[in-house]
């Protein structure tokens, strides 16, 4: 019997914690990433994400855990580790008064690289990051939103790093940068791997391999999207665009099934309807027969029925709705109020 | 040693294409030649002790408050407003070098200047020999005196820039910061405070900090020695502690930033 060795994990995280005065920013995570994946890092605002990022690229410790990245431990050679990395911080601060070759000049340089190999690289990452020399020649200070991110983009990428970390590489991007930052990824796919943190879900859906979502920070869904598919939404989920509110709406549905569940409600342009999203567990022919129902109930005026998969957005609402529940504004776990008559555990 | 060097490269370089520091430098230059002017042609009259070229180094001292802060303000206030300093520690590259690097580039920048106020003087050797010999340019050691004590307290005075520089992310602020401390710093050392003879043995605390103060305090009467080519060790030494200890300062609040 020959046993194959399992490749060793770009990142490894392990129980990692990191407070901020009162506020625990993160409460014990761990994940891994393998070489050549692209993971997408989510959450809501104040989740934990930048701060995970952060430790990642040697920016700042962490309070407790261990976290290794290329097999080396971040706590004992930072120096080190930083060689492996590429980073892309959050709102990408450059510096306005260099040209675009001065500035990656300089971040070679400061990466160790020099002569011929210094060059080359610069020519390639010019090149992955369509920056044409009529660009490069310009000073950071007079690019657009979208090329001065694709300098940062190309600076993570000078030294040949192993591992590139992307805080919101596309926020305030147009479409087309955005498309640009995806195809640069997918070009890269399987060299280099990436952990990418973003809001915008439909590219992270599109682009990445697996999913973290973090929420108070915790990590509340890991997986690939069908992994989540099956973990949070296994059921039929089914949308309906109709008039009238939605506690009324639901007490018809119930009367079909109880197990049936408002996932989202969000207001439809121009015409004042709402499209409902429901999840019931109970299969696709109680979807029908609760689409006969509204249609009988005049109010309603429902005039779009359909079942769907659930997309990124539902399961990370999903994911993320028990978790903020279940938190104070400080990220603690929100004492319950004493039901009188309820036994002490 | 890699690190800084780049950083010292780029950081010179940023000095070179700034408008400010040719501005500031013009100014400094220009009322320098000014003041030396009058005062080698009131020289004759005056009961002034030092040779003629101290004047000039003095001036550099007590002018250095004003030039310093533009000097150094940019460094980290700048890098903190426009948030490059998390890009610039993102690289494999610590806070000692990072430091090190600004510093010296902003000392360097000082020296380039002490350096053209120096051509003062070695002008008018050239363009009058005799009247330059008069007043004792012709001297070697005055020369090297001076610009050894011109080296000592440029950098301190760079070093309290660069640590006034990382404390806010405003310039304005480090620039009237970092003009403050130098200046607070001068009047200590006009003042002449503690005493200045050499102490036998320290028996009490208010012994050893009157001489450490006294040491620190006249470190500008130590130019007399400097002027005429004796070069006092311990005023080399001193400055050389302000600075070490800014510095340090410096690097602790830039490690504090990325906690």
């Amino acid at each position: 019997m020959t046993t194959e060795a399992k490749p060793l994990p770009i990142v490894e995280v392990l129980d990692l914690r990191k407070k901020y005065g009162a506020i625990q920013a993160l409460k014990g995570i761990s994940f891994s990433i393998g070489k050549g994946e692209i993971v997408g890092f989510l959450g809501p605002n104040g989740a934990g994400k930048s701060t995970t990022l952060r430790i990642l690229s040697g920016l700042i410790p962490a309070d407790s855990g261990e976290a290794k990245v290329c097999g080396v431990d971040l706590a004992e050679e930072e120096g080190e580790v930083r060689r492996h990395i590429g980073y892309l911080a959050e709102n990408n601060p450059l510096p306005e008064d260099l040209r675009v070759v001065e500035y990656l000049d300089f971040r070679a340089k400061l990466k160790g690289l020099g002569g011929s190999r210094k060059r080359e690289r610069i020519r390639i990452v010019l090149d992955i990051c369509d920056l044409e020399r009529k660009v490069s020649e310009r000073k950071i200070g007079n690019l657009s939103k979208g090329f001065r991110q694709r300098v940062g983009i190309a600076d993570s990428l000078l030294a040949e790093p192993r591992l590139v970390i992307l805080d919101e590489p596309t926020i305030g991007l147009d479409p087309r940068q955005s498309a640009i930052t995806r195809k640069m990824m997918e070009r890269l796919r399987g060299e280099v791997s990436f952990l990418l943190s973003s809001h915008i879900l439909s590219e992270v859906e599109a682009c990445c391999d697996r999913m973290i979502i973090l929420s108070h920070g915790q990590i509340v869904a890991e997986g690939t999207l069908l992994d989540l598919q099956k973990e949070f939404i296994n059921s039929t989920v089914f949308e309906i665009v109709a008039f009238g509110n939605r506690i009324e709406l639901q007490r018809v549905i119930r009367k079909i099934d109880e197990t049936c569940e408002l996932i989202q409600d969000d207001p439809v342009e121009v015409t004042g309807k709402r499209r409902f999203t429901f999840a019931t567990e109970k299969g696709s022919d109680v979807a029908e027969s609760i689409l006969k129902q509204l249609l009988e109930v005049d109010q309603f005026r429902v005039s779009e029925f359909q079942i769907t998969r659930p997309d990124l957005e539902t399961i990370f609402l999903r994911a993320t709705k028990k978790n903020w529940e279940d938190q104070d504004f400080l990220g603690r776990n929100k004492k319950r109020p004493k039901i009188v008559g309820e036994k002490n555990k | 040693m890699r690190e800084y060097l780049v950083i010292l490269r780029a950081e010179l370089f940023g000095l070179f294409i700034s408008p400010a520091t040719y501005v500031a430098s013009f100014y400094f230059l220009s009322l320098l030649a000014i003041g030396f002017r009058f005062f080698i042609e009131s020289f004759a009259t005056t009961d002034w002790i030092l040779p003629p070229l101290a004047s000039l180094v003095t001036g550099l001292v007590f002018g250095a408050p004003a030039l310093i802060p533009f000097l150094t303000m940019r460094s980290f206030a700048e890098e903190r407003r426009l948030g490059t300093l998390e890009t610039l520690m993102s690289a494999p590259v610590g806070s000692l070098s990072l430091v090190l690097g600004k510093w010296s580039a902003s000392y360097l920048f000082f020296l380039l200047i002490c350096g053209c106020a120096f051509c003062f003087p070695l002008l008018l050797l050239l363009m009058f020999p005799d009247q330059g010999e008069t007043l004792g340019f012709t001297n070697f050691e005055q020369w090297i005196g001076g610009w050894l004590f011109l080296m000592a307290f440029g950098a301190s005075f760079s070093a309290v820039g660069i640590f006034a520089s990382s404390v806010t992310r405003n310039q304005m602020v480090a620039g009237m910061l970092s003009f403050t401390l130098l200046t607070l710093y001068l009047a200590i050392m006009a003042f002449s405070l503690g005493d200045t003879s050499p102490t036998e043995s320290i028996d009490h605390f208010s012994d050893f900090w009157d001489a450490s103060l006294g040491s620190f305090g006249n470190g500008l009467h130590k130019l007399q020695h400097f002027a005429v080519g004796l070069i006092d060790v311990g005023t080399i030494f001193h400055q050389l502690i302000l600075g070490f200890f800014f510095l340090s300062l410096a690097t602790l609040q830039i490690e504090r930033l990325n906690h």
